[in-house]
């Protein structure tokens, strides 16, 4: 395997802080929205594309610890607004908008998650085979059981969401440096 | 599994002695000191199985109201406000109001500001995303949906019938209690509070066509019971119960069936009072169970042990005998299996917890054919210095058939050595009242070797250091070494009785002067001199299975 050549592009808006690790191409904050969300990635997130390069889209929060990787060589794209917790891991080759991976949740990289999907904290999701989620698909509990959301009350989370985005774009630059891209 | 030690109550048996360990049964009369009280009136440890337990009150464990215990009944046990379980999860559900409706484009719009509190509000599961709007229940406000769901339970046919037989039972049920009350019940009334007392009438109650359990009035009941009869007509049942009718609405349900999760699963039916839809997708939200606090009572003197302050978000008891602040408490540990652990956390390089507490169990193994030393850690809960004395427990003798047996049975169980002479445990203090002189006066070099004195230390004739007597003292802890030598033939685990027997100062006056017994008490107190009392418990030590290698010969032997 070649040598990972590092390549962050960040979004100016976007809010990434300084003590992120980050390997290979990267690109934050390059959503259609990018207008008005910023995507924020916390101090100690790890962002790796170890095989092919990772775009991150608008809106997005990457919490301590979440790690993010790229096994595969095509692009790992993950849409807007999604929520990535404390401690999770993701290895997703396609993410979708609106999405929550809960604290600690793991995800292999044989399943594509599309939106409005929720993964709950702890569960383990290991398909064989590769598997699209489902819109509004909720795995939960330590059997990682599965139901479908009405989708009612997704307007006030995604709003919750934006609050929370708002906020910490906010405070973290005043108690964080930040990371800037290559370009910028 | 690691060594562990537990203590005896006696309230199980006829006799003051404990149950040869090795009996199955004997694990009921053990238990962890933690769990254990002690009165102060009967100088006695009592366990959770001897003990008398009443209600001291009700509350929900969610939103910690306390409930009267008045409502309780009423309320049928479950939080009367806005506490609801999920029934597909049993997580808590919230009320959350609708959304507002969508833009065209509202994912894209900058933050919206919710209008808030938009009916209809439903029940929201945080944790599976189950929502009460799916089994079309919405409320137009947000509050008092509590009393608005139990409307759907109450209306219930189950429940009508349930409150339609009460209604049948009443006059009986007022007649009887005016007429004839119990006369042996009075007696237990005396201490009781008025929760346990209207629980315990209420279970006391003669029930027409039950029989109740009565040996000296058994055929004056039966009277009274016929007689009643004739007075009260029979009860027509308004509701079928078990038609095959729904039964067959099973079948047909099972019969299309696509995955198992469409059918309520037990978990979730488990939690609700009455009949339960069968179909997962019918599931209704749940009241919250309320929880009670309890109180506990010795059997034997009726004095409270253990009662907890009333407030519901409190966590602190008004009255607390535990044991632990009576008897010593008591760690065992194996030094060999100890030191073979931290050989293999420095040296070991498997990773998986599986395979390390593997190695960890392989390491700390008593083979058969050994003698092992143990260590036996006293921690004194009390304000003054105590000596302690300890025994191993002799079964009261089974007598074995001929001497051939007797020394079969001698050469394949183990022998206990311990410690034969008494020790002292110095006195609790709080940690910075410990002069740090008093700290490693004992510790030599290898803390293994033995330097006290009392102890039965020295060499045995082969001068192999023996290691049975104090090993270190410090503070309010001694901990004291035992031995245990493994016959080859032995088998089973390597479990004994301990009888620990400990003299403690005590501060009650003569004992002339009132009726108190003496009580290893915590409490300080000024009074003429100290006067020495003694206390003996009994303990179960569980040092762990014996294993044994392979010997063809040995295994023909047996
Ligand atoms: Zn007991
Ligand atoms: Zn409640
Ligand atoms: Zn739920
Ligand atoms: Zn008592």
């Amino acid at each position: 395997m070649p040598p990972i050549r590092d390549k962050f592009t960040i979004h100016s808006k976007a809010v990434v802080c300084q003590d992120v690790e980050l390997k290979g191409d990267i690109t934050i904050g390059a959503g259609k929205s990018s207008l008005h969300l910023r995507t924020i990635v916390h101090p100690k997130a790890t962002i790796f594309a170890i095989a092919g390069p990772i775009v991150i889209g608008s809106g997005c929060i990457i919490e301590e610890g979440a790690i993010i990787v790229n096994r595969r060589k095509e692009v790992m794209r993950i849409g807007d607004d999604n929520l990535f917790e404390i401690g999770c891991r993701v290895e997703s080759p396609t993410v979708g908008n609106c999405n929550t991976i809960c604290t600690r949740a793991r995800v292999h990289h044989t399943l594509r998650i599309s939106s409005y999907c929720v993964v709950g904290a702890g569960v383990l999701v290991v398909p064989t085979e590769d598997e699209m989620l489902d819109e509004y698909t909720v795995i939960y509990g330590p059997a990682a059981e599965r139901r479908v959301w009405s989708g009612r009350g997704k307007v006030q989370e995604m709003d919750l969401r934006r609050k929370h985005a708002e906020y910490l774009r906010e405070m973290l630059p005043k108690f964080n440096r930040l990371r800037r891209g290559d370009g910028a | 599994m690691a060594p562990k030690i537990e203590y005896y109550c006696p309230c199980l048996s006829e006799s003051p002695h404990p149950p040869p360990p090795n009996r199955p049964s004997s694990s009921y009369s053990f238990h962890p000191l933690h769990n254990l009280f002690f009165c102060e009136e009967c100088d006695a440890v009592r366990c959770n199985r001897c003990v008398s337990v009443e209600v001291s009150g009700y509350y929900c464990p969610n939103c910690l109201f306390e409930v009267p215990s008045a409502s309780v009944r009423a309320e049928k046990n479950r939080c009367a406000r806005n506490c609801f379980l999920c029934p597909n999860c049993r997580n808590t559900l919230t009320v959350v109001p609708s959304d507002p409706p969508e833009d065209v484009d509202s994912r894209m719009s900058p933050i919206v500001s919710t209008t808030l509190g938009e009916p209809p509000f439903f029940l929201y599961c945080n944790h599976c995303r189950w929502d009460s709007a799916e089994v079309g229940i919405t409320f137009e406000k947000p509050t008092g949906l509590a009393a608005q769901l139990q409307k759907f339970e109450d209306s219930a046919p189950e429940a009508l019938e349930f409150e339609r037989l009460k209604e049948h039972f009443e006059p009986f049920l007022r007649a009887s209690s005016s007429s004839s009350a119990l006369p042996s019940a009075s007696s237990h009334h005396v201490h009781t509070n008025p929760i346990t007392a209207a629980a315990s009438s209420a279970l006391a109650r003669d029930i027409p066509g039950v029989g109740k359990y009565n040996p000296l009035s058994r055929s004056r009941v039966g009277r009274e019971k016929g007689a009643h009869r004739q007075e009260y007509p029979d009860y027509k049942s308004r509701v079928e119960v078990g038609t095959a009718l729904s039964g067959e609405a099973d079948v047909e349900f099972l019969r299309h069936l696509e995955t198992v999760s469409q059918v309520a699963a037990l978990e979730q039916r488990w939690t609700n009072s009455w009949v339960s839809p069968l179909s997962a997708s019918d599931l209704k939200p749940l009241r919250i169970p309320l929880q009670s606090k309890k109180s506990k009572r010795c059997p034997s003197c009726r004095h409270i042990l253990i009662k907890p302050e009333q407030k519901a978000q409190s966590v602190r008891f008004k009255i607390k005998l535990v044991a632990a602040n009576y008897l010593p408490a008591i760690a065992v540990t194996l030094p060999h299996a100890q030191a073979a652990i931290e050989m293999l956390k420095r040296t070991s390089k498997t990773t998986s917890a599986a395979a390390q507490a593997e190695e960890q169990q392989a390491a700390g193994a008593l083979i058969a054919g050994h003698s092992y030393s143990f260590h036996l850690a006293f921690t004194n809960p009390l304000y003054d210095p105590i000596q302690v004395r300890l025994a191993k427990a002799i079964a009261p003798a089974q007598t074995a058939e001929g001497d051939e047996a007797a020394e079969r049975a001698r050469r394949s169980t183990f022998q206990i050595q311990l410690p034969s002479a008494a020790f002292p445990v110095g006195a609790f203090a709080e940690a910075w009242e410990y002069d740090d002189e008093d700290e490693a006066m004992f510790l030599d070099d290898d803390g293994m070797e033995v330097v006290e004195a009392r102890g039965k230390k020295g060499k045995d004739g082969r001068g192999k250091t023996r290691s049975v007597g104090i090993v270190e003292k410090r503070a309010n802890v001694t901990i004291v070494s035992g031995e245990v030598l493994i016959p080859k033939e032995a088998r089973g685990d390597v479990k004994f009785n301990m009888l620990v027997s400990y003299t403690y100062r005590s501060d009650d006056p003569e004992p002339s002067e009132e009726a108190q017994t003496g009580t290893p008490s915590r409490s300080h107190g000024a009074n003429k001199g100290p006067e020495m009392k003694n206390f003996s418990f009994y303990t179960v030590v569980d040092l762990g299975s014996i294993m044994y290698r392979e010997e063809p010969k040995l295994t023909a032997d047996l």
